[in-house]
Parts: C-alpha cells; sequence; structure tokens
C-alpha cells in the first residue's frame, strides 16, 4: 500500500502544474509546467514500483521532448496572447468535458475496484520487474517491437524532410 | 459521503480518479486553447493521463503487460510530438503564424 | 524512533552530507583549474593568496556575495531566479545515487544499524542518473530566456541541442558495459568487477595477467572512449563549450549572471563533472574497489596492526580508506577535464554536430553489436 501523504503530495502536485498548462497565458509557462507535471507523474511511477518506466518517463518526456517543445516556443518567440472564444463556446467545451469526467468517475465508482489497496509484488527473488519488462519486451512483443523501430525511422526522415521546407524567417517575406 | 477509510487507504481507484482529472485537463487544453503548440502539449498530458492509469493497474494486479504497453505509447507520444513540433515549425517559417484556426485556411 | 522516520532522518542527512561534500569540492577544483592551466601554460597563476594560492577561492567567494544584485529589466524575473536553482539540482540527484564506499555498520547495547554510503539504492541506478541529468537542459534555457538577451538565448539553444544530440551517444555507448555486466544496479556493477580478469570463448576460460582486475575498460575500451567523449560535451566543456564561446557569444546562457547566481551555475558545472567522473570510475575502474584491497584485509590491518579495539571505529575507518580509493580514481578523471580543456582548441558548431551524429552514434551502435556478438559466442 502506498502512503497517503505521499499520494496527496503528489496528486496537487501535478493537478496544479496540469491547471497551469490549461491557463498559463505564455506557451512557455505551460511548457514548463507540463514538463512538471511529468516529473511528478514519474514520482507516482516510482511509488507504484515501475522503477524503469518512471525513469524513461523523465529522460524520454520531461528530458527530450519537452525540451524539444520548449526550444520550439523560443525559437518562434510569441508575444500575442491566445484569442477566446465566445462565450457559449466555451460554455459548450467546458460541460462536454465535464459531462465527460462525470462519466468516467461515474464508471470507476460502480465498478468494483474500490476494494482493492494492496499492490500485488510483481518482483521475487530472482527475476527483477525490470528483467520481466525486457524479457516479455523481446519475446512476446517482439513484433510490435521492431514496427515501433521502423516507425521511429520513418518518422525520423519524414520529420527531417518537414523541416527542410524552403522559406520562412530566412527568405524574403 | 465516502469514508475515512477510503480517503486514507490509497487504492487502485485513487489512482484512476486522479487520472481522469488528468485527461479531463488535458482534453480542456486542447479544447479551449488556440496555440497549436500548446493544443500538442494537451495530447501529451492526455497520454500521461492514461499512462498514469495504465500503471496503477499494473502494479496493483501484479502484472508487468501494463508496462509495456506505457512503454509503446511513450514512443509514439515522442514521435507524434516529433512529427506535430515539424509541421507546427514548417508552416510557422511560411506563414508565421500557430493559431488553430488558421490551419484550416491551408489549400494544397 | 519509528523505522520510517529513522530511515527517512538518516537519508535526508546523507542528502546534505552529499551536497556539502560537492560544494566544498568545488574551491578545490576551481583552485586546481587555475593553478593547472598556468601549469600547463608556463605561468604562475593565483599564488598571493594563502598557502600556494589556497585561499584565493575563499576572497573570491566573499567577493561574489558582496557582488551587486541585479536583474535585466525585460527579462522573465522568474526564468531567472529558477535558472541557477534548477542547475544545481541534477549534481547532486545523480551524485546521491552513487555507492561512494561500502557500507558501514555502527552497533552498541540494543542496537544496530549498517548504513549504506549512498543516499538511495535504486535497481535501475544508471537509467535514474541518465534521466536526472537530462533534466539540466532546463536550467540552460531558462536561463537564456529569462534573460532577454540575444547572446543568452543564442547559448542556450546551442547548449540544449548539444546536450540532446550527445545524450544518444552517451546512453548507447553505456549499453556495452550494461550487456557485460547484465545489471543497472550500481553496486553489482562493482561487486563484478573485483574478480581477477578473464575472458569467455566458445565456452573456455582465458586469464591473461591475473593480477588484473576485471575491469569494465578492459572488457569496454572503444565505449569507455565513446563515454568519455560524450560527457564532456554533456558538461559543456572545452573542446564542446559552444555554449559560451567568449568569442562569439560573450559569456553564453549566463551573460546575464553575476555574484552567488553565478556562482550556483559554477558548482553545477563541476557538479556535473564530478557526477561524470564518478561514473567513469564506477563503470570502468571499479568504483571503490582496488586490486590487492580487501575488506577484510584493510579491517585486519586496523584491529591488528594499529590495534584499534572499537569495532564501530574499524568500520568507519574501513569504510574511509574505499571511500579515499572511489575519491582519488576521480580527482584523476577531474584532473583529465582540467588537462583537456587547456590543450584542446574549441570546435566549431558543425563539426560538434557532425561528430556527434555522423562519429560518435555510429561507432555506439558499432560497440552495442560487437559487444553482442561477443557475449553470444562467450557460450558460458
Amino acid at each position: 500500500m502506498i502512503s497517503a501523504a505521499l499520494f496527496y503530495g503528489f496528486s496537487a502536485f501535478i493537478i496544479i502544474f496540469a491547471l497551469a498548462v490549461l491557463f498559463a497565458p505564455n506557451p512557455i509557462v505551460s511548457a514548463l509546467s507540463l514538463a512538471a507535471t511529468m516529473v511528478g507523474v514519474a514520482g507516482l511511477f516510482f511509488a507504484l514500483g515501475s522503477h524503469f518506466i518512471a525513469a524513461v518517463q523523465i529522460t524520454v518526456y520531461a528530458g527530450a521532448v519537452m525540451v524539444l517543445f520548449v526550444m520550439v516556443l523560443m525559437l518562434f518567440d510569441l508575444k500575442k496572447e491566445d484569442a477566446v472564444s465566445a462565450m457559449y463556446v466555451r460554455f459548450l467545451k467546458i460541460s462536454v468535458a465535464g459531462v465527460i469526467l462525470g462519466l468516467i468517475s461515474g464508471a470507476i465508482t460502480l465498478s468494483g475496484f474500490a476494494s482493492n489497496t494492496t499492490i500485488m509484488s510483481v518482483d521475487t527473488a530472482s527475476v527483477t520487474p525490470t528483467k520481466k519488462l525486457a524479457v516479455l519486451l523481446f519475446t512476446k512483443y517482439l513484433l510490435a517491437f521492431e514496427v515501433l523501430g521502423i516507425l521511429l525511422l520513418v518518422i525520423a526522415i519524414g520529420v527531417v524532410s518537414v523541416s527542410r521546407i524552403k522559406g520562412g524567417t530566412h527568405a524574403k517575406s | 459521503m465516502p469514508s475515512l477509510e477510503s480517503i486514507s487507504q490509497i487504492g487502485l481507484n485513487h489512482f484512476l480518479y486522479l487520472s481522469s482529472v488528468l485527461f479531463v485537463i488535458g482534453l480542456l487544453t486542447v479544447l479551449m486553447r488556440k496555440n497549436l503548440i500548446v493544443i500538442l502539449m494537451g495530447i501529451e498530458l492526455m497520454l500521461n493521463a492514461v499512462n498514469l492509469s495504465f500503471i496503477a493497474f499494473s502494479s496493483y494486479a501484479g502484472d508487468v503487460h501494463g508496462q509495456v504497453i506505457v512503454f509503446f505509447v511513450m514512443t509514439v507520444a515522442a514521435a507524434e510530438a516529433g512529427v506535430g513540433l515539424a509541421i507546427a515549425v514548417a508552416i510557422f517559417k511560411k506563414f508565421k503564424e500557430v493559431e488553430i484556426s488558421f490551419f484550416q485556411k491551408l489549400k494544397g | 524512533m519509528n523505522q520510517d522516520a529513522f530511515v527517512v532522518t538518516v537519508n535526508l542527512i546523507k542528502m546534505a552530507v552529499i551536497f556539502l561534500l560537492m560544494v566544498q569540492l568545488v574551491p578545490i577544483l576551481v583552485w586546481v583549474e587555475r593553478r593547472g592551466s598556468a601549469f600547463i601554460q608556463n605561468r604562475f597563476g593565483p599564488n598571493r593568496v594563502g598557502p600556494l594560492g589556497l585561499l584565493q577561492l575563499l576572497a573570491d567567494a566573499v567577493k561574489f556575495a558582496f557582488k551587486e544584485e541585479f536583474t535585466p529589466g525585460k527579462g522573465h524575473k522568474a526564468f531567472f531566479y529558477m535558472a541557477p536553482i534548477i542547475a544545481l539540482l541534477p549534481g547532486v540527484l545523480a551524485f546521491g545515487s552513487i555507492p561512494l564506499s561500502i557500507p558501514f555498520t555502527l552497533s552498541g547495547d540494543g542496537y544496530s544499524h549498517t548504513f549504506a554510503t549512498q543516499v538511495f539504492d535504486l535497481g535501475i541506478g544508471i537509467v535514474f542518473v541518465l534521466g536526472v541529468s537530462s533534466l539540466a537542459a532546463y536550467a540552460l534555457l531558462l536561463a537564456g530566456w529569462g534573460s532577454a538577451n540575444k547572446f543568452s538565448l543564442f547559448g542556450a539553444l546551442r547548449a540544449s541541442a548539444q546536450m540532446i544530440s550527445y545524450e544518444l551517444a552517451l546512453g548507447l555507448s553505456l549499453v556495452g558495459i550494461l550487456l557485460c555486466f547484465g545489471t543497472f544496479n550500481f553496486s553489482e556493477m562493482i561487486a563484478a568487477q573485483e574478480v581477477p580478469l578473464t575472458f569467455f570463448l566458445f565456452g573456455k576460460e582465458y586469464t591473461f595477467l591475473s593480477f588484473l582486475p576485471a575491469w569494465g575498460i578492459f572488457y569496454q575500451p572503444l565505449g569507455a572512449l565513446l563515454f568519455f567523449v560524450s560527457v564532456f560535451a554533456e558538461t559543456n566543456r572545452l573542446p564542446f563549450d559552444l555554449p559560451e564561446a567568449e568569442a562569439e557569444l560573450v559569456a553564453g546562457y549566463h551573460t546575464e549572471y553575476g555574484g552567488l547566481k553565478m556562482l550556483m551555475f559554477y558548482i553545477g558545472e563541476y557538479g556535473h563533472m564530478m557526477v561524470a567522473s564518478a561514473l567513469m570510475a564506477t563503470f570502468y575502474f571499479g568504483g571503490y574497489t582496488f586490486p590487492g584491497l580487501t575488506v577484510v584485509g584493510v579491517q585486519e590491518f586496523f584491529s591488528g596492526t594499529l590495534q584499534i579495539e572499537s569495532a564501530n571505529l574499524i568500520s568507519i575507518f574501513t569504510m574511509l580508506v574505499f571511500h579515499v580509493v572511489l575519491m582519488t580514481k576521480i580527482l584523476i578523471f577531474l584532473w583529465i577535464f582540467v588537462w583537456v580543456r587547456w590543450t584542446l582548441p574549441r570546435f566549431r558548431y558543425d563539426q560538434l554536430m557532425d561528430l556527434g551524429w555522423k562519429t560518435m552514434l555510429p561507432w555506439a551502435i558499432f560497440n552495442t553489436v560487437l559487444t553482442a556478438v561477443f557475449l553470444l559466442l562467450r557460450g558460458v
């Protein structure tokens, strides 16, 4: 079981920074808050015992993807704030989100998970969870893993070709 | 009214509630913000919420398969962010614009 | 006392000790750097304040503390203040997860506790270190953006692009050594390096020069070289210090910083170097172990030759001996950092990127494949 203080502390951290992503007028503040949210989520992963995934979350999300976001935003140097939609549109959007939240939490409440408070330990004396994850990744999910590798290769080539489009900041406007 | 025990005893459903709140915040970010890059961030937030629920399920069920899925989701999310940012940079270079409603004026 | 509260308190004290250790090493390193550069360039260096100029850094620290506190007028204040603090964190967190010596035991009437000389022993040691050190890019980006200075921003963008690029080569160069040891955990790696050097091929055992320990460097010479070069780029040191190339960018991302905030960036940079040196020692040079130096042997030396009675004292002294071994290794690598800085000229930015992507990355992949093939042929 996870100590309540730990869970509520991390939850407060995550939700405050997630709200900052939503409400910060400056996109760079949004991006940095998102990075903090991801570090908080990684903390919860640690608490849940998935140490490897937690470290990967910090390395990949907070360390690489969000740095990319921040760098792109700094290159853009946006001066103007986000436009705000009309009142009834905003009301519609918020109510849709509220309905979805209600549906999900209703489903969670009605399902029988409420009583489950013990974490099943994955690791036995000889096999650590990380090793178990690796074995699963390279046996049962080998095809998915290889396909993912090809996807990444295709995307790397695609991204390079898209971002080499002529014009823009260096061309005559 | 939830009992005191259900507040102090952290179980799977606590993580699921947190995950759903995080998901809805991400959804609202996608819906409410106009900046293309902030919208991409909202998508990342939603993916993180889903990852959290996967890891919670995996831990409480004692099953590593959830972690494998999270691993895949992270990889795809990183790739998706790369493509999204590349398109945003390409369009910004050409039109100096990142507002999402501008994108509907683009033609072949 | 409650067991949990005891563990938390001990860990907090350890964290503080690690932080103080890093902060205390910085003045010595700055002194080594200035005297070392003078030695290499046939000058004297700082030699007026105190013996050998050792107190120069104390004088400098006082000067730093009394400098005017200023912020750039158009900058982003919060980012500007956050950046130096974030610069400190990764080094301390990463250093905390590296074992600095063998554990020691304190016992008395009614209690006995073994203290690991490591703040947190995570099963995934090295992945955690890579994760937290990748967060260092934020300090540079925030400093660059918060300063509202185009040189700062250029420096920050250069630095973060460089760090992301070399992280790939860094991570891949480590895969070989991880395959050899079969673990992410630092303590297990060090334990694996204590045995004599043996090679396996097709199920046969070959022992060369049996006085040599099974240090990682003998199995992974290429990996060690790639790792060492990548950490130079990760720490933004010469020959890869493009982010603060004085001739082009004034001082890069810390152009607008002065006084104690500047000092915090310095501590962060030297902290990175210490982590890199400690990792180098742990992966490739046996950590805190040394051939011929066994725990039992050292304990017998203290109890037999020096006639020390108290078991607690013997335990602490033994721990200190192994700590000194590790520190010596770390200091040797830190000296190499200084040596390289004052010997090699700076790369051009395109040369830096070419080296990272077209040379280091393919060689790191080659090293990984080669290691995997040899492990397959090992036949054990």
